[in-house]
């Protein structure tokens, strides 16, 4: 859906110009608005304007990978939440105004918080980070309570209007609230930290290697949250390098989320690849090492059901019972069985690997395509030699009929005519001495009748099967063919001995056909015949001189590669236009040479 | 053939008994006496060692493997020294096969089995084969002369040459061209030189070798 895709990028880009637009001129005005003596460093300013947006930047990476839409809707709220102290300045006078954006000018740290709560899958899994969340929020609500209703204007901050929605001049109380909404903030802050680190520390290399940089810049960023709680608290002014600090980290918590997703993504590409060596039938060992590759988990193993003694054991055959590492409880076991119910294996992997559940249904399906796939591979592999074996019997049975056939004739029909014509004309000399000169001429011509019956009975025979083949091989009979033919053929024929009878007869086929070919089509001056016996291989080369284009899939050519497929040999037409053709052919000759 | 005084001693070898007989009554009726008739080469074979033959004649294919059991009787026969006239016959005319069987030596000849209904045939290669001479059957002559070849030496032969060749190749002396074409001898023979020049052949003092070459000739064209 390319219109649709290409829409929704555009949509996407704009709303994250907008963020930024909205942010950047939050930044600028602000700076400007503020009176020199009181302005923050530039640079600071700076780092704090690139903040929202590396934000948008990530939102912008995690929409093109395309998963995590949620977070990335997030990370693009962000910049709006972003508001710099200085941009009071501008809405001042605003007395509507103000006290609503002070009211969600913490926000950004809530929405931050929950966005590393929805780190690395893109939703809340466990009760706990949903009551963080829920928690979080709440707080965020009474505290913009609180300031629409109790706030005044600071004069840290601005000169700001009178707020038109307080009710009431209650100090102490808003104090509380402001300082125990920080309190609030940086407590959930810490917990949801703890959370991360203990799962990343508890976690196998598969979940560290993806995860390290989140708890970092979540670390780093609690520290100076609670540093800066402290000091706000205390009433201090803010300190320049924790403040800087702060900022960075703030900025790395999108890049890590858009990082950890690139390498689940990366992940599931490694599942991808599984796929292709199992769709290459690699075997049981090779395959266990890549599984242990794509999860990133040297402790992985595989276990194969071994149905003879009703049992799962490794490739090595030691049974699954005995592997002392699966009782600590860091592993969990993943079934696998076929369609139909019957098992196929176990995979002892990393409990971590666990939360990654596509991962792991990527994985078993990969395993139950192998092993789908091995079964069909053998099946068809046995079908094929059965299949190959027939036809070899069924072209060896022909070529014998043949030549029965031939021998029938010989013997038969041929000597039986022969025969005949010989007692026809002792019949003819009796008639010519008996002075019956009539009967005579007429018993004449019928041996001439029959001596043309006989030729065309010869023909016929010698058709279904050369004698010349079975008596003198190929080495006689491929320049008798070579003899028949219409244009000039110079032969090359070295095989010594004889050759097993089928290949000898496909040889001569092939030569046969080819040469009829060349006859017919190729409109040739000249030929080839080349047979050599090499390395165990009959190799038969056809070549002509005439004007090529010959087809592979031209009767006469599927006709030639069946006969040498049938042997099990190999075929090579080579007919560029204008060029002349070359039919080369190789036959194993199988076990041994027969010899002559 | 009138009343030879001493009539040709041959022994026939063939499996198919019938044509056996019928050849035995074909060389009997044209003079010459059958001493033998059997179903192998290798029954031939001592036959022939024992002496006293004149010629024999063969069928090519024959037990045990029916394939060139003839040839192979022939060639132990030349191998063995003896020098009587050999006639191979054959279901097919095939010039392989004649080429080898005039290759074995002189009084040798290769016929098409049909030949036996042409009785004078039979008997004329029978008496060749035991003089010394050659016999190749005109089918096997023609197969060769119908091969096409790029370049081919008979173009330059006139056609009077060709038939004179043709007949060179079956084992006619020059005599028997002069009789067959209805020539003179002299004129044969000036053809018979134009020929070996215009083909690169040598004349050669044995007949059997004329044939040879000339065959040789015309199979490798």
């Amino acid at each position: 859906m390319a219109p649709g895709r290409k829409g929704r990028i555009l949509k996407r880009s704009a709303v994250i110009a907008a963020v930024v637009a909205v942010s950047l001129a939050m930044e600028i005005s602000g700076f400007l608005a503020t009176p020199e003596g009181q302005r923050p460093e530039a640079s600071w300013t700076t780092l704090h304007a690139i903040v929202p947006l590396v934000f948008a930047a990530s939102a912008g990476v995690a929409w093109s990978i395309g998963s995590a839409l949620g977070p990335a809707r997030l990370m693009v709220v962000f910049p709006l939440l972003w508001i710099p102290q200085t941009f009071y300045r501008v809405i001042e006078d605003l007395g509507w105004l103000w006290p609503l954006v002070r009211g969600v000018d913490l926000a950004w740290a809530v929405l931050t918080g929950i966005l590393v709560l929805l780190y690395p899958r893109g939703w809340l899994v466990g009760r706990v980070d949903r009551w963080i969340a829920g928690i979080a929020l709440a707080a965020s609500i009474v505290n913009l309570l609180a300031v629409l209703l109790l706030a005044g204007p600071d004069p840290a901050v601005c000169e700001c209007a009178p707020n038109p929605y307080r009710i009431a001049e209650l100090p102490v109380l808003f104090g509380f609230i402001d300082v125990g909404y920080r309190i609030v903030g940086v407590t959930l802050a810490l917990v949801i930290a703890a959370r991360l680190l203990v799962s990343w520390v508890r976690g196998s290399v598969p979940a560290r290697t993806v995860a390290f940089l989140m708890p970092l810049a979540l670390l780093a960023w609690v520290i100076t949250l609670a540093a800066q709680a402290v000091s706000y608290a205390a009433a201090a002014t803010a300190d320049e390098v924790l403040s800087t600090v702060s900022l960075i980290a703030i900025a790395s918590i999108p890049v890590s989320f858009v990082a950890g997703i690139a390498h689940a993504r990366n992940m599931r590409a490694r599942v991808a690849d599984l796929m292709r060596i199992t769709r290459e039938g690699a075997d049981r060992g090779l395959w266990a090492e890549s599984l242990a590759r794509t999860l990133r988990d040297a402790s992985v193993r595989v276990y194969w059901w071994d149905e003879e003694r009703g049992r799962y054991a490794d490739a090595a055959g030691e049974p699954i019972d005995h592997d002392p590492a699966d009782r600590r409880g860091d592993h969990s076991l993943l079934p696998v069985a076929s369609p139909t119910g019957m098992p196929i294996a176990l995979i002892r992997h990393d409990r971590v690997l666990t939360d990654n559940m596509r991962l792991l249904d990527g994985v078993s399906s990969a395993l139950r395509l192998s092993v789908d796939n091995g079964r069909l591979r053998s099946e068809i592999e046995r079908t094929l030699e059965h299949v190959r074996q027939s036809r070899s019997r069924i072209v060896e049975a022909g070529v014998e009929a043949r030549r029965r056939i031939e021998r029938d004739l010989h013997d038969g029909a041929q000597q039986q005519l022969v025969s005949l014509g010989m007692r026809l004309r002792l019949a003819a000399n009796h008639a010519r001495s008996a002075g019956d000169d009539g009967l005579a001429a007429d018993l004449e011509d019928t041996i001439a009748m029959l001596n043309l019956a006989l030729k065309e009975l010869r023909e016929l025979a010698h058709g279904i099967h050369p004698s010349l083949l079975s008596s003198g091989g190929l080495a006689l009979a491929v320049p008798e063919l070579a003899g028949r033919c219409p244009i000039p053929v110079e032969i090359d024929v070295q095989a010594e001995g004889r050759l097993p009878e089928v290949i000898e007869s496909t040889a001569y086929f092939v030569v046969a056909e080819s040469l009829a070919n060349i006859a017919k089509h190729s409109r040739a001056t000249r030929g080839w015949v080349r047979a050599h016996v090499r390395d165990g291989e009959l190799e038969l080369v056809v070549r002509d001189n005439g004007v090529g284009g010959a087809s592979p899939d031209g009767s006469g050519m599927v006709g030639i590669a069946d006969r040498v497929d049938a042997v099990g040999g190999r075929i090579e037409i080579e007919s560029p236009p204008g060029a002349g053709t070359t039919i080369t052919v190789r036959m194993p000759l199988g076990v041994a040479l027969v010899e002559a | 053939m009138e009343g030879a005084p001493k009539p040709l001693r041959v022994a026939i070898a063939d499996d198919a008994l019938l044509l056996r007989e019928g050849i035995a009554k074909v060389l009997a009726d044209g003079g010459i006496e059958v001493v033998a008739s059997v179903g192998t080469g290798a029954e031939l074979l001592e036959i022939a060692n024992r002496g006293g033959l004149d010629a024999a004649v063969l069928d090519i294919r024959m037990p045990p493997s029916f394939r060139d059991e003839g040839i192979v009787a022939l060639e132990e026969m030349r191998a063995g020294g003896s020098k009587i006239g050999v006639l191979l016959l054959s279901m097919y005319a095939t010039p392989e096969y004649a080429l080898r069987v005039m290759g074995a030596g002189s009084g040798t000849g290769y016929l098409l089995k049909e030949r036996v209904s042409e009785p004078q045939t039979l008997v004329r290669a029978v008496e060749t084969v035991a003089s010394g001479g050659s016999v190749v059957d005109p089918e096997v002559v023609e197969q060769l002369v119908k091969r096409t070849r790029a370049d081919d030496p008979l173009s330059r032969l006139t056609e009077r040459e060709r038939s004179v060749l043709e007949l060179m190749a079956q084992g006619y002396s020059n005599g028997g061209i002069a009789q067959s074409l209805f020539l003179g001898l002299k004129t044969v023979e000036t053809h018979v030189r134009s020929i070996l020049q215009k083909l690169d052949l040598e004349e050669s003092p044995e007949h059997h070798r004329r044939v040879l070459a000339v065959l040789t000739l015309l199979g490798a064209r």
